[in-house]
């Protein structure tokens, strides 16, 4: 099980992705609300996974992906995007972001592409 | 797995009260300043953030409704200001039609979709002196750079 780190400026997002993954036995370690908190967080905690949203305030998690993987190639991270935003999730993947959920959220999905994620990092 | 709705329907109605309170304090700005950088990033973020809330309540309405500001909210980054008074009063009538419909959701009463002209005007042209939506897709590489200095999207594609 894995170590979570939880990035998104919406309460209402970071709790729902608690409440999804932590009954799978993934734990989460820290909530970032912006993407300069994603940085620090990420240095400070070393989690096993990273779920970031795009629309953050004072960095974007595009940003924030791209700084954590400038200084540390093998982070695991999630992107959490929303209805339109596909360029920018393609922006993601390509800077190295493993793979996206789609918001709203639907249970099975997020734990099925954590899972598939975790697998390949194994 | 299913999820406590009725927890997520009260955490809704605090974030997007306060969210509503953001978009109106920033509207005020605009006014003062209209091409507020500050400002116009903030409505689109919080257009954004209820955006999502309401699609992962099954508000559609609400949902549809902020989609539609936030992309207008996008055209505006992209010009780097609000391009003329009347664009300012949409977004007015646009903040005020979203309030009644969370005000609407803590009554629990019926969502009505918003008016189908005010829908509209959001996503119309946005006048003469400014790229319309349509026009994004030119204007969004130069207004990257700005963008990403701001923490938000450089470019997004309509759904």
């Amino acid at each position: 099980m894995a170590r979570v780190l939880i990035a998104d400026d919406a309460s209402f997002m970071r709790q729902m992705i608690r409440e999804i993954i932590e009954p799978e036995g993934h734990e989460v370690v820290g909530e970032a609300t912006n993407g300069i908190e994603a940085v620090d967080l990420y240095k400070e905690l070393q989690p096993d996974l990273v779920t970031m949203d795009i629309v953050m305030p004072k960095r974007s998690g595009i940003d924030a992906v791209k700084t954590i993987l400038a200084d540390q190639p093998t982070a695991c991270i999630v992107m959490c995007s929303a209805l339109g935003q596909e360029t920018l999730v393609m922006e993601a993947l390509q800077a190295g972001a493993r793979d996206f959920i789609v918001k709203p959220f639907k249970p099975d999905s997020v734990i099925a592409t954590l899972k598939k994620i975790l697998e390949k990092a194994d | 797995m299913a999820l406590d709705m009725a927890k997520y329907r009260r955490i809704f109605l605090e974030e997007a009260t306060d969210h509503l309170g953001e978009i109106s304090r920033a509207l005020l700005d605009l006014e003062k300043e209209m091409g507020s950088v500050e400002a116009i990033d903030t409505i689109f973020r919080m257009a954004h953030s209820i955006k999502s809330m309401a699609a992962s309540l099954g508000y559609d309405p609400v949902s549809d409704l902020a989609h539609r500001l936030e992309d207008r909210m996008e055209g505006v980054r992209a010009s780097g200001r609000v391009r003329h008074p009347e664009e300012l009063s949409l977004l007015f009538r646009g903040l005020e039609t979203l309030e009644a419909m969370v005000q609407a959701v803590a009554n629990e009463e019926a969502l009505v979709p918003a008016d189908a002209g005010l829908l509209a005007e959001l996503a119309a042209t946005s006048g003469e002196d400014g790229p319309t939506l349509e026009d994004d897709s030119a204007a969004a590489p130069a207004a990257a750079v700005s963008l990403e200095a701001v923490g938000g999207e450089p470019k997004k594609v309509r759904s």
